[in-house]
């Protein structure tokens, strides 16, 4: 199989790299509709497949769940999760070939194998769906001609899937239809359906391609994402304990640090993010974070170049083949750095201290949301893609380190995503040794010494004038203006 | 029993939205006290204060003890957001099941025998190995009971205690208490007279303090506070007199309650009168090997009030859940409501708009910050929290609700930062917004003060002689018997 977006021709790649549209609601007044009376069948039964599952039958639709047979054999939990919810659950045998819609909601790495066992016992005329497309495109799985392939990813875990369908509500949702296989046209109808069915119509739906969604999804996840909150959490760590700070005290300033400073982020953007500090400790972030941006430039830069011509998910599949030796290894290294081994101390931090403290944290945050922004427009990435794979989804995963630190946040991301994280760390600790050198608690730590709140007027205009320009902020505004629309009263 | 709190002059804030003003307040050693009071007054708040909860704003408390336990809807219900947050940042695919039970319990327990022996009085033994926040309300409650008792307390605060749960469970509870009031002295919010043991020496009545008018506040602080309480009046338990008037007071019953009329334009579908609202044919629910339902019959047909009781654990909440479409073995059963045989192609949202619903359950679930008045609407849609922009009519009809419920001045407050009584009375309002053809009242009362209590209960009446609405009650209470409920079904515990 060869990497599906390297045998487009350069125009037909910039095409696919820009579609994403936010979708009106009207757009959706068929409702379930071109599902009606279908038979859906999930494959896999994880958190994702499990609730979009109960979701789509709350919504009156025909769902059922086809396992591998050993894990019906063995009463595995994703046979438990099925069965206990009163679904039919059955082999790929027995209910591939009575399936009007697949469901294909395994993890990444299993779907050549998953994809291949099914392909051959589908109908004629069948839809196969997605919730990424990393296999279309960075493996190039070829999909029988007759099949309908489409993808359908809630921007959230699944366990807030169901939530929020419960509350009578939904989750953003990003819909997508494989033009190579959409042999009846009816691609689009059969995704907005399937988006409605498990409630994301009501909290907004970005229509985008197979190839924007990898290519900006690989990026987000292995910079901003994980890469730099890896990165940022270990080198913070070691600054402050070699400084001569509480190890407890740093330890938790950095756990729940991540977490309270990118709250601010979600509701405000970087703007509001950098607005919680004092004057001064703004523009002290400010310049930190101009100075983290031309030191890590060339990495992002080459991290976005690794995943456009294939070379990053060639050399990750490399590491499949090798039984995952690399991620097994690296994983294992992350399990014995100081900031993993240190529990958080039993301290009060109150909220506004996380900011005044992590004045180097909140730079980290606005030079890597930026950082992966600019380089995925760069790269012919729409900027709603962008905006989504960048600052939308950094306090989703703040929020798992807050839980089991590190740990956490590489057992809850995907094996691919997870790979990519230390990829980046592995480049950008070496690269910001320098940088940290110079260093001191007023940054991290203990906050800025002085009892002088004064800064100047002109250099003050100057960075807030800076902060509101970038385009990352002016797409954050539109499509959290759209989110609100939506929300209005809660 | 060496304890001396003194509360002197003591005003107290919490969080910025509530204030108890000008608390005087000694507990000498020997006393227990119970708090009573109005909802809303504070009473909850005035126990969390000897747990340490609030920022002191002028007088003094000393002589607490640094070892409290506290048992409180409060602390429950934070518990169990916690527990379900743990949930809520998964972005792989695996099923977090949350702590188990034995870890809630055994982990920092100050006293693991004490704790066995409880878990074994209350029956929490089969339920050691499953996840906390699986528990129904009324196990959820025992297990922060146990943690409490057996964490060797110097000082033990029970904010409504036996509120949720069953009978059997409740005499012992209240037989432990008496064998450690020797020991251990103790505060307990009660709502309910009867339920005050003997052992109790003192009770403190508390009321609402009106709030200053917003001028008044401008010159102060820039503080919106939702709610403030003080305390009125403490009573010596011998004093037959002054015990019987505070009974009095808080017996008060209001005159002429009116329910408000449903919205003409947001109208049901019509129902086949001749059919049945709801028939459980054989129906059963099982997890595993575990049974809680088995093999029930039963038929609602219009008209017909049923009461529902039962044990805790006992599966009331999961049968309820099968006709709300709520549990998901609804569709392995044989179900028919509201004219659907549930598993044809139905949406779950064509059957809750038949129903109007209450319970603790949808009150910890209901986490959204939205206004007073939107919950009331929400009702309109099944929903919680509003994502649909409501009518000038439907407005107008929560504003009825409101004045009815005496809450007219909180119309555009935040709903989460409502005493957990107001919070109720207004859920119930939303139950009830859209006349729903059956309304599902899951324990109701609890956590209630007496005066809403009847409140609640009188309202409940007028809904029953109203021909549109049929109501299903749970209660374990038997005293909360409500007229018109003519028909009762028991369940027993499976396991």
């Amino acid at each position: 199989m060869a990497n599906y977006f390297n045998t487009l021709p350069l125009r037909e790649q910039l095409a696919q790299l820009a579609k994403c549209r936010f979708m009106d609601s009207s757009e959706f007044s068929d409702g379930v509709e071109a599902l009606k009376g279908k038979k859906i069948v999930v494959i896999g039964c994880g958190a994702q497949g499990l609730n979009q599952g109960l979701n789509l039958r709350d919504s009156g639709l025909d769902v059922s769940y086809t396992l591998r047979a050993e894990a019906i054999a063995e009463k595995r939990q994703s046979w438990k999760n099925a069965t206990e919810n009163g679904f039919v659950v059955g082999t790929y045998e027995e209910l591939i070939p009575t399936a009007d819609v697949v469901l294909n909601l395994t993890p990444d790495k299993q779907h050549t194998p998953v994809v291949k066992a099914v392909m051959p016992l589908m109908k004629q005329g069948a839809c196969l769906s997605y919730s990424h497309g990393f296999n279309i495109v960075e493996e190039g799985m070829q999909i029988r001609e007759d099949l309908t392939v489409i993808m359908v990813a809630p921007k959230c875990p699944g366990s807030e899937v169901r939530a929020e369908y419960v509350r009578g509500f939904g989750v953003p949702t990003l819909i997508a239809v494989h033009e190579d296989n959409d042999p009846k046209g009816e691609g689009l109808a059969l995704a907005k359906a399937y988006a409605v069915g498990t409630g994301g119509h009501k909290a907004g739906v970005l229509m985008s391609s197979f190839i924007a969604e990898v290519k900006s999804d690989l990026m987000g996840e292995q910079t901003i994402l994980c890469g730099m909150l890896q990165t940022g959490s270990i080198l913070c760590f070691d600054k402050m304990v070699e400084e001569g700070i509480d190890a407890g005290y740093a330890s938790k300033l950095i756990q729940y640090g991540w977490e309270t400073i990118t709250e601010a982020l979600k509701y405000g953007g970087v703007t509001n993010m950098l607005d919680r500090l004092s004057n001064p400790a703004k523009i002290k972030a400010f310049d930190l974070s101009e100075e983290l941006k031309v030191i890590m430039r060339p990495l992002y830069n080459k991290h976005q170049d690794d995943i456009i011509n294939g070379t990053f998910s060639r050399v990750m599949m490399e590491d499949w083949a090798n039984d995952d030796a690399n991620l097994l290894k690296w994983r294992a290294e992350t399990a014995e750095t100081n900031f993993e081994k240190t529990p958080a101390g039993d301290v009060e931090i109150s909220e506004q201290e996380f900011f005044d403290n992590g004045i180097l944290m909140v730079a980290m945050v606005k030079a890597g949301v930026e950082l992966a922004f600019e380089t995925m427009t760069a790269a012919g990435i729409i900027a709603e893609s962008a905006y989504y794979e960048s600052l939308h989804e950094t306090p989703l995963i703040a929020n798992t380190i807050a839980r089991k630190k590190l740990y956490e946040m590489n057992a809850t991301i995907s094996d691919t995503a997870e790979y990519g994280c230390y990829l980046y760390n592995h480049a950008c600790l070496p690269l910001l040794g320098d940088f940290m050198k110079g260093i001191k608690t007023d940054v991290i730590g203990k906050g800025l010494a002085t009892d002088d709140n004064g800064v100047d007027n002109a250099r003050l205009i100057e960075v807030n004038a800076a902060l509101r320009s970038h385009p990352v902020e002016a797409i954050g505004a539109v499509l959290r203006g759209h989110m609100a629309d939506m929300k209005k009263i809660v | 029993m060496g304890i001396a709190i003194h509360l002197d002059d003591l005003s107290v804030n919490f969080d910025d939205r509530f204030q108890l003003n000008n608390l005087n307040w000694s507990i000498e050693a020997g006393q227990h006290w119970v708090v009573t009071g109005t909802n809303g007054s504070g009473k909850s708040a005035l126990a969390a204060v000897l747990a340490g909860v609030g920022k002191i704003e002028q007088g003094s408390l000393s002589g607490l003890p640094s070892n409290v336990g506290l048992v409180s809807f409060e602390a429950q219900a934070e518990l169990i957001a916690k527990e379900l947050k743990k949930d809520d940042a998964d972005i792989m695919d695996v099923i977090s099941l949350g702590t188990p039970v034995h870890e809630m319990i055994f982990d920092q327990c100050q006293d693991p025998e004490l704790a066995q022996e409880l878990v074994e009085k209350f029956g929490l033994t089969p339920l050691l190995d499953r996840a906390f926040r699986k528990l129904s309300t009324g196990e959820t409650r025992k297990v922060m009971l146990i943690r409490a008792l057996s964490s060797k307390p110097n000082l033990l605060i029970l904010d409504e205690p036996f509120d949720g749960l069953d009978a059997g469970t409740l005499t012992m509870l209240q037989e432990h208490l008496i064998s450690i009031a020797d020991t251990v002295p103790m505060v307990m919010v009660l709502n309910r007279f009867d339920e005050m043991p003997d052992f109790i020496t003192h009770v403190a009545y508390m009321d609402k303090v009106a709030l200053e008018s917003k001028e008044a506040h401008k010159h102060r602080s820039e503080k919106k506070l939702s709610g403030a309480g003080k305390l009125a009046l403490t009573v010596d338990k011998n004093d037959e007199q002054a015990f019987h008037e505070l009974y009095q007071l808080l017996h008060l019953k209001t005159t002429d309650l009116s329910v408000p009329e449903a919205d003409p334009s947001t109208k049901l579908p019509d129902l086949d009168p001749s059919q049945p609202l709801v028939r459980l044919k054989q129906a059963s629910i099982k997890y595993g090997d575990t049974v809680i339902v088995d093999k029930l019959d039963w038929t609602i047909e219009p008209g017909q009030h049923w009461q529902l009781s039962g044990p805790n654990g006992s599966g009331k909440t999961c049968v309820l859940s099968l006709i709300t479409g709520d549990h998901p073995q609804c569709y392995t059963n044989d179900i028919f409501v509201f004219g659907f045989q549930r598993g044809n192609g139905e949406s779950i949202w064509q059957i809750k708009q038949f129903i109007g619903y209450v319970s603790t359950a949808l009150q910890w679930e209901y986490r959204v910050s939205t206004s007073c008045k939107n919950v009331i609407i929400s009702g309109f849609y099944d929903s919680i929290g509003m994502y649909t922009k409501s009518t000038d009519n439907q407005k107008k009809i929560a504003d009825q609700w409101l004045e009815l419920l005496g809450m007219k001045d909180r119309a555009d407050q935040p709903f989460n930062k409502l005493s957990y009584g107001d919070q109720r009375l207004l859920l119930i309002a939303r139950a009830m917004v859209k006349h729903p053809p059956l309304l599902i009242l899951d324990e109701p009362c609890l956590g209630l003060d007496d005066m809403n209590r009847q409140l609640v209960l009188a309202l409940i009446e007028k809904i029953c002689e109203g021909k549109e609405t049929t109501v299903l009650y749970v209660n374990h209470h038997a005293e909360d018997q409500i007229k018109g409920i003519e028909y009762y079904l028991g369940l027993k515990k499976n396991n």
